[in-house]
C-alpha cells in the first residue's frame, strides 16, 4: 500500500555505502553514538535522508475561519457578507479575501472535511499539533518532531525544528513539544525575536578562544570516552558538535541578506518576515519549520477579524509557493495550513463566529500531495461534513504518506511499539500523487 | 561457640517459621549487600561474565556524594577521603552523608520527580515540600503512599494532597499515575482493550483501579471523595460492565456503594465543591464512611497484595542508584517482563516489608555493595549488557545535581574549609539556591535521555553560566587560579575542583599548554579551560 508512494531510487543503499559507512562506526571513538536504539541516528540513516522533504506549518492560532476562506458558503444564512470567487482549477471557488491563492490553488489540495471534535483551545491545539490525544502515562511527539527525527541528520549543521510564535496570545497553548521523543528533539523556539537564544557568541570571547576552547573540550572528552559507553553520552557531544554549524546557521535568520525584490514579494509584515526566513531555513536543510499567526479567535467582530488576517495569509501563503516553485523546491517542501478547529457557521450576537471543530478545512501544499485536488464536503450551511470526513489521525497520516514517511511506523518506548499514528488510522489515498 | 553456633541456628529456624519461608532464598537479617553481590555475582559468574574492576576512592567519593546528597564532592572531602586509611572510611562516609540535611532535599527531589514526572515542581505547599519533611522525619515508604493517597490537614501532610489534587480532573491520568508510581505497572493500555501482550492486564484491572480512585474530587485547598461511585466501561465484545473495586491482582472488596450518589449526596458534593472558591477553609470534608480510595491503601499493603508494591520501590530505588532496574522498564512488571535477578528482587522486596519499608536502609545496604562500587570503563570490547550490573552505567546528572555541583565546581574550594559541620551544610545549601536558576533550564532525565543541542548552546554562548558561575570574582575558583603562582599550578586546581580528582600529569601538560599560548590574556585563558572542564562528559554524567 505504502510502499507503492516511495520510489525504490529514493530509498536505495549501495552495499558498498553500507560497508563503509560500518567500517567508519568501528572506527569512531564514539561507537555507542550510533549504536542502534529508539532514537538512532546513524550514518547509514542519513544517507537515507539525502532526498530529504521539509515541512513549513502555517499556524493559524485560535482557529482561523473556514468560511472566510478555503469552504465560503456565500449566500447562505452562515455566509456572512463576502463572496466565494473561481479559482484556476474549474469548479474550486475560495473567499473573494484570497485573490491571490486563487490564482494557485492548483499546487494545493484543500481538506474540507475535518471533524477533530475539541473546540477547547489548549487540549485542541495540543490535538492538532500531534494528531492525537496525548495518553494517560505517554507524551506523543508533535508534527514538529517526527519530521525532524524522520529527516534530520544527527550530525546536522542546522537546527532540526524551529518555531516562530511573537504572539503572546494562544502560546502556551501549543509549544513545541517533542514528548517521548525527548530533548534531542526539542523545537528551537523563537518568541520574543527573529534570531535564535544563545546562536551568538557571549562579547566576553574571541571567536577563534570560542572554537578553540570548543576543541580543548573535545579532547577531555575523548580521555573520557574511552572504555565507555552511553547513548546519552553521544548524545551529548553531538549536541556540542553541532553547537558550531548551528552558530554558522544564524545568517540563515537574517532576511537582509536576501535580495531587496524577495524580501518585497513577502511584504513587511512580521508574518511575511518569519515566512521568508522559514524559506531560508528548509533551503538550508531544516526539515521543520512552524510559523504560527495569532489570534484567529474572533468571538467578536469575525468579519472585520478575517478582513485584516485573510489576505496577509493570502499574501504570505501565494509568495512563499512562488519563492518555492522558482527555486524548484516545492516538490521537496510542503507548506500546510492548521488551526486548532475552525468556526462557527452560526454568527453570534457579537458578529463574532465560536470555536467548531465539527466541520473545518486546511491545506497542504507540495510535496507528495495533488495539487488542485479538494476533499471533504461540508452540507450547505457549512454545518457538517456531508462527505470524506477526515480527523486529525488520518489528516497526519496523510501528511507522513505525502513525505514519504510510513505512518504505521513504530517507534518503541521501553519495549512498547508506537506506531506514528493510532493503529487503524488510515491516510486519505485520493489526495496522495 | 558451640553454644553460639547452636543460638545461630535456632535464629534461623526461627526466622524461617516466622516469614513462611518455601523458597531457596538467603535468610533474612543477612547484610542486603551481601545479599546483593550474591546474587549479581551467581548470575555473571553462571553466565561468564567478568565484570570491570572496582572503582578508585576518588570516583567512588564522588558517585557516593552525586547519588546521596545530589553534588559533587568538595576538593576538601576528596583529599580527607583519598588520604584516610581508615579501614572503615566507606561506611563513615556513607553515613555521614545520609545524616546530612541534604540527603532529605535531594531524595526527596528524586521521589518527586518519580511520582510527579513533568508535575514536579517546587515551591510552598508542594509535594516536594511535603516528601522533604517525610525524608527529614524518616518515614517510611508505605506511610508515605498513605499519606499521599488519604492526605489530611495537619501542615505535615496537607500539602501531599497535591499529588492527586494535581490529577483530580483526569480520574484516567490519576489511575494510570497511582499504578505506575507505586506499583510499577502501566495500565494504560487496558483502557481501551485487554493488554495486547500481558495476559495479566485486562480492562477489569484498569477499571477496577479507577473505581478506587474516580470518587476523588476537589474541595477548596483538599481533595474530598464521595460516598458512592460507579465506574462503567464497554469491553471490545458483550455489554457494559460495571467495574469492581479491584486491586491488580485481582483482588476484590466488596461494596453497596458502587451506585450514582443520591440527590441529596449530589447536592453535599456541590457544596463542597463550591468551597473551592473559598481557599480560606481550614479543614478537609469529612472522609466518607466507606471510603474507596483507603480501601486501596488497605488491599495494596496487606500481605498478599503487597508484593507489588515492595517490588516496585525496591526496583525503583535499585534503578536511581545503578541507572537501570531490575526490571525495565519501570512500569512494566508484569509476568511477561521477568526481572534480570528474580530472586534477588524477591528477596530485596521482603527484606523491605519485613523492615517496615525502611527507604534509608535499602539505599545504604545499596551503596554498600561492590557491585555498585564497579568502574564505568570496560577494557574489552565484549562489554556486558546493562543487566548484569557488572559495568557501572553512566547517569547523566539530573538539573539540579548539575546546577549544585557547577556552582561548587566554580567556588573557590578554600571557601568550603575550615567549617563547622552546621556552617558547611548552610554553605552547601546556598550552592543549590544559587543552582536553581539554572536547572529550571536544563532537561530531566529520562530512560534513554538524549541531550538537546539547546543544552550546549546554553552552555556555550548563554550569559547566565558565563555570569553566575564562570566569573572570577572574590571567592570564585578562578580568581584562585588567577592568584595561583605558575600555570601548572593554576590548571590543577581548575581540574581538582571541578573533576573531583587529582589532576593526571598528561592533563596538566595540555592544559598549561593552551594557557601559556594565552599569557596575554591568562584569566581568559583560565575562564575557557573550566568551560572546558565543565562541559566535558566526565563533568555532566555520575560515572
Amino acid at each position: 500500500m505504502f510502499h507503492k508512494r516511495c520510489t525504490p531510487g529514493e530509498h536505495a543503499v549501495g552495499r558498498r555505502a553500507f560497508l563503509g559507512a560500518s567500517t567508519a562506526f568501528a572506527a569512531t571513538a564514539f561507537a555507542d553514538m550510533t549504536g542502534l536504539n529508539v532514537l538512532g541516528s546513524s550514518a547509514l540513516a542519513a544517507d537515507l535522508k539525502k532526498t530529504q522533504k521539509r515541512v513549513i506549518l502555517l499556524w493559524l492560532a485560535g482557529g482561523c475561519s473556514q468560511l472566510e476562506t478555503w469552504d465560503p458558503k456565500p449566500g447562505a444564512s452562515t455566509g456572512g457578507p463576502f463572496r466565494a470567487i473561481p479559482t484556476d482549477v474549474t469548479g474550486v471557488h475560495i473567499s473573494e479575501l484570497m485573490p491571490q491563492m486563487a490564482q494557485r490553488m492548483k499546487h494545493v489540495c484543500v481538506m474540507r472535511g475535518l471533524d477533530t471534535k475539541n473546540g477547547d483551545h489548549g487540549s485542541a491545539a495540543k490535538l492538532m499539533m500531534r494528531g492525537r490525544r496525548d495518553e494517560a502515562g505517554l507524551k506523543y511527539p508533535d508534527l514538529g518532531a517526527v519530521v525532524a527525527r524522520e529527516m534530520g541528520r544527527a550530525d546536522s549543521k542546522v537546527p532540526d525544528y524551529v518555531t516562530f510564535y511573537t504572539q503572546t496570545e494562544g502560546r502556551s497553548f501549543a509549544p513545541g513539544d517533542s514528548g517521548f521523543l525527548g530533548a534531542r528533539y526539542a523545537p528551537m523556539e523563537l518568541t520574543t525575536n527573529n534570531i535564535p537564544e544563545y546562536i551568538r557568541k557571549l562579547d566576553g570571547i574571541s571567536d577563534l578562544d570560542h572554537k578553540q576552547r570548543g576543541e580543548l573540550r573535545d579532547l577531555l572528552g575523548k580521555q573520557f570516552t574511552k572504555g565507555r559507553q552511553s547513548e546519552t553520552m553521544g548524545s551529548h557531544n553531538e549536541a556540542y558538535e553541532r553547537v558550531r554549524g548551528i552558530m554558522a546557521s544564524e545568517s540563515l535568520f537574517d532576511i537582509s541578506k536576501e535580495p531587496q525584490k524577495v524580501r518585497d514579494r513577502y511584504g513587511p509584515t512580521q508574518f511575511g518576515q518569519q515566512a521568508l526566513i522559514a524559506r531560508r531555513l528548509v533551503e538550508a536543510g531544516v526539515p521543520f519549520v512552524r510559523v504560527a499567526r495569532a489570534w484567529w479567535d474572533s468571538h467578536g467582530q469575525n468579519f472585520e477579524t478575517h478582513q485584516e488576517m485573510v489576505p496577509e495569509l493570502d499574501h504570505v501563503m501565494a509568495a512563499l509557493i512562488d519563492d518555492l516553485k522558482d527555486r524548484g523546491l516545492l516538490n521537496d517542501v510542503m507548506i500546510v495550513t492548521l488551526s486548532e478547529f475552525g468556526r462557527t457557521p452560526g454568527i453570534n450576537s457579537s458578529l463574532g463566529r465560536d470555536h467548531f471543530a465539527s466541520a473545518w478545512s486546511s491545506t497542504i501544499t507540495g510535496c507528495g500531495i495533488k495539487g488542485g485536488s479538494v476533499y471533504g464536503k461540508t452540507d450547505d450551511k457549512g454545518n457538517k461534513v456531508v462527505a470524506e470526513q477526515v480527523d486529525g489521525g488520518s489528516l497526519f497520516a496523510t501528511i507522513y504518506a505525502a513525505l514519504g514517511i510510513n505512518p504505521e511506523k513504530n517507534y518503541y518506548v521501553g519495549s512498547r511499539p508506537i506506531p506514528l499514528v493510532n493503529p487503524g488510522v488510515q491516510a486519505v489515498e485520493e489526495v496522495l500523487l | 561457640m558451640r553454644l553460639l553456633r547452636l543460638v545461630l541456628s535456632g535464629l534461623a529456624v526461627l526466622t524461617y517459621a516466622a516469614t513462611g519461608r518455601t523458597d531457596d532464598l538467603p535468610p533474612a537479617g543477612r547484610p542486603i549487600e551481601s545479599v546483593v553481590d550474591q546474587f549479581v555475582d551467581a548470575k555473571m559468574a553462571a553466565d561468564k561474565v567478568t565484570p570491570a574492576e572496582l572503582a578508585d576512592d576518588a570516583t567512588l567519593v564522588r558517585r557516593l556524594t552525586l547519588d546521596l546528597v545530589g553534588r559533587i564532592p568538595t576538593v576538601g572531602e576528596t583529599d580527607a577521603y583519598l588520604k584516610s586509611t581508615d579501614a572503615d572510611k566507606r561506611t563513615k562516609l556513607i553515613d555521614r552523608l545520609m545524616a546530612s540535611t541534604a540527603f532529605d532535599r535531594h531524595q526527596a527531589i528524586q521521589f518527586d520527580v518519580m511520582l510527579n514526572g513533568e508535575l514536579a515542581r517546587q515551591g510552598r505547599g508542594s509535594v516536594r515540600d511535603y516528601l522533604t519533611q517525610a525524608m527529614k522525619d524518616r518515614k517510611p515508604w508505605d506511610q508515605i503512599f498513605r499519606e499521599l493517597m488519604l492526605p489530611g490537614d495537619t501542615d505535615a501532610t496537607k500539602a501531599a494532597g497535591e499529588f492527586l489534587r494535581a490529577r483530580v480532573t483526569d480520574a484516567d491520568k490519576m489511575t494510570n499515575d497511582v499504578s505506575v508510581a507505586f506499583f510499577g505497572v502501566n495500565v494504560s493500555c487496558a483502557q481501551c482493550h485487554d493488554h495486547p501482550l500481558v495476559k495479566d492486564w485486562k480492562q477489569d484491572h484498569f477499571f477496577g483501579m479507577k473505581s478506587f480512585l474516580a470518587r476523588t474530587y476537589e474541595a477548596g485547598n483538599f481533595v474530598a471523595e464521595r460516598d458512592a461511585g460507579v465506574v462503567k466501561f464497554k469491553p471490545i465484545k458483550g455489554p457494559e460492565k460495571t467495574a469492581k473495586l479491584m486491586f491488580l491482582t485481582g483482588a476484590v472488596v466488596e461494596t453497596d456503594t458502587l451506585r450514582e450518589l443520591s440527590k441529596d449526596e449530589q447536592k453535599k458534593e456541590k457544596e463542597a465543591a463550591d468551597k473551592k472558591k473559598d481557599k480560606t477553609a481550614t479543614a478537609a470534608p469529612p472522609r466518607p464512611k466507606f471510603s474507596a480510595r483507603e480501601k486501596l491503601v488497605e488491599v495494596a499493603l496487606q500481605p498478599k497484595e503487597a508484593e507489588f508494591f515492595s517490588r516496585s520501590i525496591v526496583n525503583r530505588l535499585w534503578h536511581r542508584f545503578f541507572g537501570s532496574g531490575l526490571v525495565n522498564p519501570l512500569d512494566q512488571m508484569h509476568s511477561e517482563n521477568p526481572a534480570s535477578h528474580p530472586d534477588l528482587l524477591k528477596w530485596l522486596a521482603r527484606d523491605l516489608a519485613a523492615h517496615k519499608y525502611d527507604l534509608r536502609r535499602l539505599v545504604r545496604g545499596i551503596v554498600m555493595s561492590k557491585a555498585y562500587s564497579r568502574d564505568s570503563r570496560y577494557s574489552s570490547e565484549s562489554r556486558p549488557e546493562d543487566k548484569y550490573f557488572a559495568v557501572a552505567k553512566l547517569k547523566p546528572l539530573t538539573p539540579q545535581q548539575l546546577a549544585t555541583s557547577l556552582k561548587i565546581a566554580t567556588t573557590d574550594p578554600k571557601s568550603f574549609e575550615g567549617l563547622k559541620e552546621s556552617e558547611f551544610e548552610k554553605r552547601i545549601e546556598q550552592a543549590e539556591q544559587a543552582g536553581r536558576g539554572l536547572a529550571s533550564l536544563i532537561a530531566q532525565p529520562t530512560d534513554n535521555f538524549q541531550i538537546g543541542v539547546a543544552e550546549a548552546l546554553l552552555f556555550s554562548n548563554g550569559d547566565r553560566v558565563a555570569k553566575e558561575y564562570l566569573t572570577d570574582g572574590g571567592g570564585t575558583l578562578l580568581a584562585a587560579a588567577k592568584a595561583a603562582k605558575e600555570p601548572t599550578d593554576a590548571v590543577a586546581l581548575l581540574v581538582r575542583t571541578s573533576m573531583a580528582r587529582p589532576a593526571g600529569d598528561d592533563e596538566v601538560k595540555a592544559l598549561t599548554a593552551y594557557a601559556t599560548e594565552r599569557k596575554d590574556r591568562a584569566a581568559d585563558a583560565y575562564k575557557q579551560i573550566l568551560w572546558a572542564l565543565v562541559t566535558c562528559p566526565e563533568f555532566r554524567f555520575c560515572h
